[in-house]
């Protein structure tokens, strides 16, 4: 599956596509959502590792704008339910994820997506 | 039909072996490979029942996702994500455990993350299907990449020349088993009641057609290739990688800024294991 924890840790993987390669902008999406099983441990541990303005772009993407622009300081229960909806819940099932710099397109289908490279394009 | 492990030397490119060899085959044994692979060795559950949570992983060539729902005692207080090149492998993958998984068509080659995107990284039986030397230091690399430079866990897998004495395995002698390891094929025999049924119901002419379809289908048997390890040879590849991504070898305290630890090795039911800690001075 494609949910925005993945996504949030993809970049373009293309020969010399090193700079402004993160994050690959969704396109053409279908959604599915699905509940997950609420955890606050994870999501407080999480929320360090994650690129937030990468986040909060791509859930603007799958149209939901329920996070702050800026990673809060204080965490509580409402943020935390939104948080964890917009990781794990949000399910992208097709479309695709398109390098900002090179263009590469890496299509996501049956909601697994592809980002094998032609031998060619392998850095 | 044999069963029994051969020799083999790798003698086309190797990206093209691997596809014929490791690909192809794992995509077309994929669900019989699946049902029987389903109980996490222990020492890889206990890594990943080590973790802190909030803790985000990848699992490198992760089959049949069998690890993706660890650790079992507290379930989604860590996630892992799993990478393999067989479609048909991460259709079995994304549904591990009765649960959504995370799942991802890749290469273990591939760099398809942002640098030190992962707290930890396992490759377990994977590294041993790549052809060349080079490929499976690459491999390595890739892994060491992709988790934090600060604190970043890797548990790699491979299998072993030394093999259980309760493994049916006859492993060839043939060659010279020095520190380079052995090149092999494994046969995976897929029986009647395994193999797909050939998917030609559209060029079905009369019911002469129909009755052969049903026939009881002929035991076929794909040849996995399979780099063997030899003792010490895990180690050193693991060593080589560091050193080709500038890191040190050895605990914090040498005067390097940064390296990686090497936390236990061993070997284990036939496999060599390595678990290695990414560290950087302050």
């Amino acid at each position: 599956m494609v949910r925005l924890i993945t996504h949030n840790l993809l970049a373009c993987h293309v020969k010399r596509c090193t700079t402004n390669n993160f994050p690959l902008q969704l396109k053409d999406v279908q959604l599915a959502l699905r509940e997950a099983e609420f955890n606050a441990d994870f999501l407080r541990g999480f929320m360090p590792r994650l690129e937030w303005t990468a986040l909060v772009q791509a859930a603007c993407q799958v149209g939901d704008d329920s996070l702050p622009l800026e990673a809060p300081e204080m965490v509580d229960d409402e943020f935390l339910k939104n948080l964890h909806h917009v990781l794990l819940e949000i399910h992208i099932e097709e479309g695709a994820m398109v390098c900002p710099n090179c263009q590469h397109v890496y299509p996501i289908s049956n909601g697994i997506p592809n980002m094998l490279l032609a031998e060619n394009e392998i850095g | 039909m044999s069963t029994k492990v051969t020799a083999t030397v790798v003698d086309s490119d190797p990206s093209l072996y691997e596809e014929n060899h490791v690909h192809q085959v794992y995509d077309q044994i994929a669900s019989h490979f699946s049902a029987t692979r389903y109980k996490p060795w222990p020492i890889i559950a206990a890594f990943l029942s080590s973790l802190p949570p909030g803790s985000v992983g990848l699992d490198s060539g992760t089959g049949n996702g069998k690890y993706l729902p660890l650790p079992i005692e507290r379930p989604g207080s860590v996630w892992t994500i799993g990478l393999d090149r067989s479609r048909n492998l991460l259709r079995a993958a994304r549904t591990a455990g009765q649960s959504t998984r995370e799942v991802v068509w890749g290469d273990v080659l591939g760099k398809s993350w942002r640098d030190g995107a992962f707290d930890y990284a396992i490759s377990i039986a994977t590294i041993h299907h790549l052809a060349t030397p080079k490929r499976r230091m690459d491999a390595v690399q890739r892994l060491f990449e992709c988790v934090s430079p600060t604190h970043g866990r890797v548990l790699i897998y491979v299998w072993a020349i030394e093999q259980d004495a309760q493994s049916k395995r006859q492993i060839p002698t043939s060659t010279d088993q020095s520190a380079l390891g052995q090149d092999v094929f494994v046969p995976w025999v897929l029986t009647s009641q395994t193999a797909p049924r050939k998917p030609n119901r559209q060029h079905v002419r009369d019911e002469a057609d129909l009755a052969v379809d049903t026939q009881p289908v002929e035991p076929q048997t794909f040849n996995r290739y399979y780099h063997m390890f030899a003792e010490g040879e895990l180690d050193e590849l693991v060593r080589c990688a560091a050193v080709n991504l500038g890191l040190a070898v050895g605990a914090s305290e040498t005067d390097a800024d940064a390296g990686i630890e090497i936390v236990q090795r061993g070997w284990e039911r036939s496999n060599h294991y390595v678990e290695v800690r990414r560290w950087r001075r302050a």
